[in-house]
């Protein structure tokens, strides 16, 4: 088991019914492939800093992840044949860090 | 170039010429550094320049082992469109 960082841009058009769907449709293929999410936050509806696909704008969420390496490339391939992903990072670390991570806090300042 | 024994002045005399080579650290190495993330785009946006792309190491004085996190870190927020790819977004 290995600790990964994930990141992910949802569609801005989608409404939260179905983003909660999403959502739930990437924990449970979490648990299928028996990893285990520690932590996540919401960072909510940002602008992007260039157009992806023609959207300004994007859902950003963000994971941290305990599970095995090799499971992590069938996450990957689901999630780039999902329409509603914009983008996504995936991100290996030693240690996780404590929430909330630096994102939200420049946010409030 | 060796400094000839002769010309060494006491540290105060030193102080305050202008000709004085201080000595400069590498900002991340220290014991109370920050440490780099991809997520911290306020630290990362003081090491790119108006153009967005990454000052060079021998003017931000960043170790060559950090300056390769520091870089990884950058690319990794222009991918998340967390920051630009072309200019520099002042938060």
């Amino acid at each position: 088991m290995n600790k990964f960082e994930a990141v992910i841009l949802y569609n801005p058009d989608l409404s939260n019914l179905i983003i909660t769907k999403e959502e739930e449709a990437f924990n449970s293929t979490i648990e299928k492939s028996s990893g285990i999410i520690i932590n996540k936050e919401e960072w909510g509806l940002k602008n992007l800093s260039y157009k992806i696909n023609n959207y300004k704008k994007a859902f950003y969420k963000y994971y941290q992840i305990e599970i095995n390496g090799t499971q992590v490339q069938d996450l990957k391939k689901n999630l780039t044949q999902n329409e509603k992903v914009l983008r996504h990072l995936f991100v290996k670390v030693n240690e996780h860090q404590t929430l909330p991570t630096k994102m939200v806090n420049n946010e409030e300042k | 170039m060796k400094k000839s024994r002769n010309n060494y002045k006491p540290r105060e005399d030193r102080k305050n010429s202008p000709f004085e080579e201080r000595k400069r650290f590498c900002p991340f190495s220290q014991i109370n550094s920050p440490v780099i993330d991809y997520k911290d785009l306020k630290l990362l946006s003081r090491y790119i320049s108006e153009k967005g792309k990454i000052t060079p190491s021998r003017i931000t004085n960043v170790s060559s082992k950090k300056q390769k996190q520091l870089s990884q870190a950058i690319k990794r927020a222009r991918f998340l469109s967390l920051m630009s790819y072309t200019h520099k977004i002042f938060i």
